[in-house]
């Protein structure tokens, strides 16, 4: 039987220790403020089954043997009191110099406007987070492998460019899809050129990067990494239906962003792990940090959307509402407000529905909920990764989470 | 929209000939000329490559998403966005042929017979009809990227549109072409990735590119918009029809010939004879207007199809402009017709033939290196129904 997904957040709290809760102000916010009766009926329901059958998705079943034999917590500690270890970003920074210029080799074509077209978002402008998440990992796994050495092999290197390029043509295409105009704070390729060359823009990136895959000349790697394709395109067609059912309305939700945003992430760890190491458990571990940083990422961006703008701007900015989207904030506020069901049915097409619907976000705590499920992934990709041998890069890769949900922008 | 193609791949399969020689309905890849030839060729092609296959993954075509699709596209009728057309092509339009890639590729690889290798995943006893299951797949995926990208090719600007309503409809039909073409494209890299094959999926991938250059170079689908000033002499539109016509195919071949582990040499051949068919069939196609059967002027054609292109070569830019100018005398509007006669006077519409049947040749010569059987023999049939006039 389903258990329903409004107990997600309970039944994690449950399980949480006092000493974490602390840590966390949201939960003074949490109690029960929820519908009610249900919840809490249901709560009993929850609490003792420590089996999140259902969850096995998005809470991956805990396992308790390490690969390495190092404790998770001293680990933790350590890195969180260690001043002077540098930054993600730079610690990747090494192997991510060359990368648009690598991308742009691989978008050699010789009619120059299309060439211009295909450039246009490989200007070392953007963050280059999933590169940089494929190419820690790569490190990380290379020395908990130690077969191969240290250094980075030139399949995990196009894994990490490859990821970039996906990332790239599948934004292209949402913003057709989406008729935005801006991004990366320029014009889109669709407003500067028109939908019917940023479409082929887009498919020409694609095909670019399918072959750089093909010429990393492993079979199981290609597999993975078109899966991720498939997956974004299966994501945009679930982010066009809605769910009549709350229940199914949240799990909907959770899979879409694994889709849209976490499968990449997580089939380009797969990738490098696959590529240096031969044990499955140390594919999954990467695959399952991927899936959990994926997931929390996109919960943090659809909490900014409520909540980046109404602090710098005073006034919403609710992109994801205007396009008729219901992401976690409001999932979570609907819970409080169910005037809110008719108008996610509708997606907010009613005159006055994205005002109303803010504010029924803001005086919710949608917000702080998406927030504290973001920080529960976060968790569970920090216990995975840990079971990695220590490593400056796997150090990296827990702070990286942290990051992920302090980001303000 | 497409599971309306299922039953019609269906209906021609179940009664091939019937169903063929249905007006409308026909197969043929050319709708001024002899159906009959050109669907008896094909009928008698599909018997030999065994089962008939639509081409198309079933498992595509019957997803959620596509009947998502599919029910959202009739929102588009009564307005004019192209998805509506390439949607319609599926059912009626006789000349955007589905089945003829993945034939040809299926004809080519029973032609070149079994592998010389034996690996696991090329057991003689897993052939149906001399072609293996992984060609097979291949030539669904052919069909899939071709579909793919007619359907991306149907996405409007939306700046052309400025009235309000209509915007509406053409974002919405923008947002079906985008999903339904990404769709398709997303089936088609995990059928590739299922080939076990990096060699394949870098060729079929760089054919994928080959496409979006020749789709994005191709003159704007609106006649009205080709430019006439464009300068292409005729090297140049073969190298551009090549990309959105012939790499696809050619590719294909080659991969086929690489799917059972054939020599570098039958691989060379295969998308030699892929690549010059495609060009014979595009040249076909272009002289339409312009051969007896075709019905008198035209309405409109394409003044960069092959027979206008070297028409202008032939009489130089300078008699070329002039005959612009003189069509040009109504209202800027121009008069096909004169422009029709004006080419059909001198030597473009013969040298298109010419180079018709120069590469109908050329895709003859390169099967004669695989041993004679009825696979080949399809081949040579159809080779022939592109050349002939």
């Amino acid at each position: 039987m389903a258990v329903p997904w409004r107990h997600c957040w309970r039944w994690s709290i449950t399980n949480c220790t006092k000493t974490r809760l602390s840590n966390y102000a949201v939960f003074s916010t949490l109690s029960p403020r929820g519908p009610g009766p249900i919840a809490g009926g249901a709560q009993q329901e929850v609490l003792p089954s420590t089996h999140p059958v259902n969850f096995k998705y998005t809470f991956p079943r805990h396992k308790p043997r390490k690969l390495w034999p190092a404790s998770q917590l001293r680990c933790c500690k350590k890195i969180h009191s260690d001043t002077k270890l540098k930054d993600p970003f730079s610690l990747a920074q090494k192997d991510l110099a060359h990368l648009y210029d690598d991308i742009k080799k691989e978008l050699y074509v010789s009619g120059a406007e299309l060439r211009s077209l295909c450039d246009y978002y490989f200007d070392g402008k953007g963050k280059a987070f999933r590169p940089m998440i494929v190419v820690l990992m790569a490190r990380a796994l290379n020395i908990h492998s130690n077969s191969k050495g240290t250094d980075l092999l030139p399949g995990q290197r196009s894994v990490a460019m490859i990821s970039e390029m996906i990332h790239t043509a599948s934004l292209v295409h949402d913003d057709v899809i989406d008729g935005s105009d801006q991004r990366r704070g320029k014009s889109t390729i669709n407003d500067m050129w028109g939908e019917r060359k940023a479409i082929l823009a887009g498919d020409f990136i694609l095909s670019a990067a399918s072959m750089a895959l093909a010429r990393i000349g492993n079979t199981t790697v290609v597999s993975v990494l078109s899966q991720v394709i498939e997956d974004l395109v299966r994501g945009e067609f679930m982010q066009m239906g809605s769910k009549e059912n709350e229940n199914e309305r949240f799990k909907h939700y959770l899979d879409k962003t694994f889709k849209k945003t976490a499968s990449l992430i997580a089939n380009s760890c797969r990738a490098v792990s696959i590529l240096v190491n031969s044990d499955p458990e140390v594919h999954e571990i990467a695959f399952q940090y991927g899936k959990n940083v994926g997931i929390a990422f996109q919960l943090v961006d659809d909490v900014l959307d409520f909540t980046a703008c109404a602090a710098h701007l005073g006034k919403p900015s609710a992109a994801d509402l205007k396009l008729g989207l219901a992401t976690g904030p409001v999932l979570f506020a609907c819970q409080q407000f169910p005037e809110l069901h008719s108008m996610i049915m509708r997606r907010f097409s009613s005159q006055g529905d994205v005002e109303r619907a803010w504010q029924y976000v803001l005086e919710s705590d949608g917000v702080e909920q998406t927030s504290y499920l973001a920080r529960h992934y976060c968790d569970e990709a920090v216990r995975q990764v840990s079971r990695l041998r220590p490593s400056p890069e796997r150090d990296a890769l827990i702070r990286l989470t942290e990051m992920v949900l302090t980001r303000d922008k | 929209m497409l599971p309306m193609s299922v039953l019609r791949a269906t209906c021609s399969r179940l009664s091939c000939i019937g169903v063929t020689h249905r007006g409308q309905m026909n197969l043929s890849l050319f709708s001024n000329t002899a159906p009959s030839n050109w669907s008896k060729v094909v009928s008698e092609a599909e018997k030999i490559v065994g089962y008939p296959t639509s081409f198309m993954s079933l498992r595509c075509l019957l997803s959620d998403e596509l009947s998502n699709v599919a029910m959202h596209v009739r929102k588009l009728v009564g307005t004019k966005h192209p998805l509506l057309n390439t949607a319609r092509g599926f059912v009626y339009d006789s000349r955007n042929n589905l089945q003829m890639r993945g034939l040809v590729i299926l004809l080519l690889s029973k032609a070149a017979g079994p592998s010389s290798q034996s690996a696991p995943d090329l057991q003689p006893q897993d052939m149906v009809s001399g072609i293996y299951p992984s060609q097979r797949n291949l030539a669904e995926i052919a069909e899939l990227i071709h579909t793919a990208f007619l359907v991306h090719r149907g996405v409007v600007n939306l700046k052309e549109w400025s009235n309000d309503g209509q915007l509406k409809d053409m974002q919405f039909g923008n947002k079906m072409a985008v999903l339904s073409g990404d769709f398709l494209l997303a089936n088609a890299c995990t059928g590739l990735a299922q080939l076990n094959n990096t060699k394949v999926v870098e060729l079929i991938s760089s054919a994928i590119g080959d496409l979006v250059q020749g789709v994005y170079y191709e003159s704007s689908p609106n006649l009205q918009d080709s430019n006439p000033g464009d300068i292409i002499d005729v090297d140049v539109w073969e190298e551009q029809t090549f990309l959105s016509h012939g790499a696809l195919l050619a590719k294909s071949c080659q991969a086929a010939m690489e799917l059972a582990k054939h020599k570098p040499e039958s691989q060379r051949l295969a998308y030699t004879y892929g690549k010059h068919l495609s060009l014979g069939h595009q040249l076909h196609a272009d002289l339409q207007p312009f051969v007896a059967g075709g019905g008198g002027a035209p309405a409109a054609f394409s003044l960069n199809s092959c027979p206008a292109v070297l028409h202008r070569q032939i009489v130089g830019q300078d008699k070329w402009q002039q005959q612009l100018e003189e069509a040009k005398a109504f209202k800027d509007q121009l008069d096909y017709s004169m422009l029709w006669a004006a080419i059909k006077s001198e030597r473009g519409v013969s040298s298109a033939v010419d180079l018709c049947r120069y590469h109908g040749n050329k895709a003859l010569e390169a099967i004669q290196a695989f041993p004679p059987s009825e696979a080949r023999s399809a081949l040579e049939n159809i080779t022939g129904a592109v050349t002939k006039f």
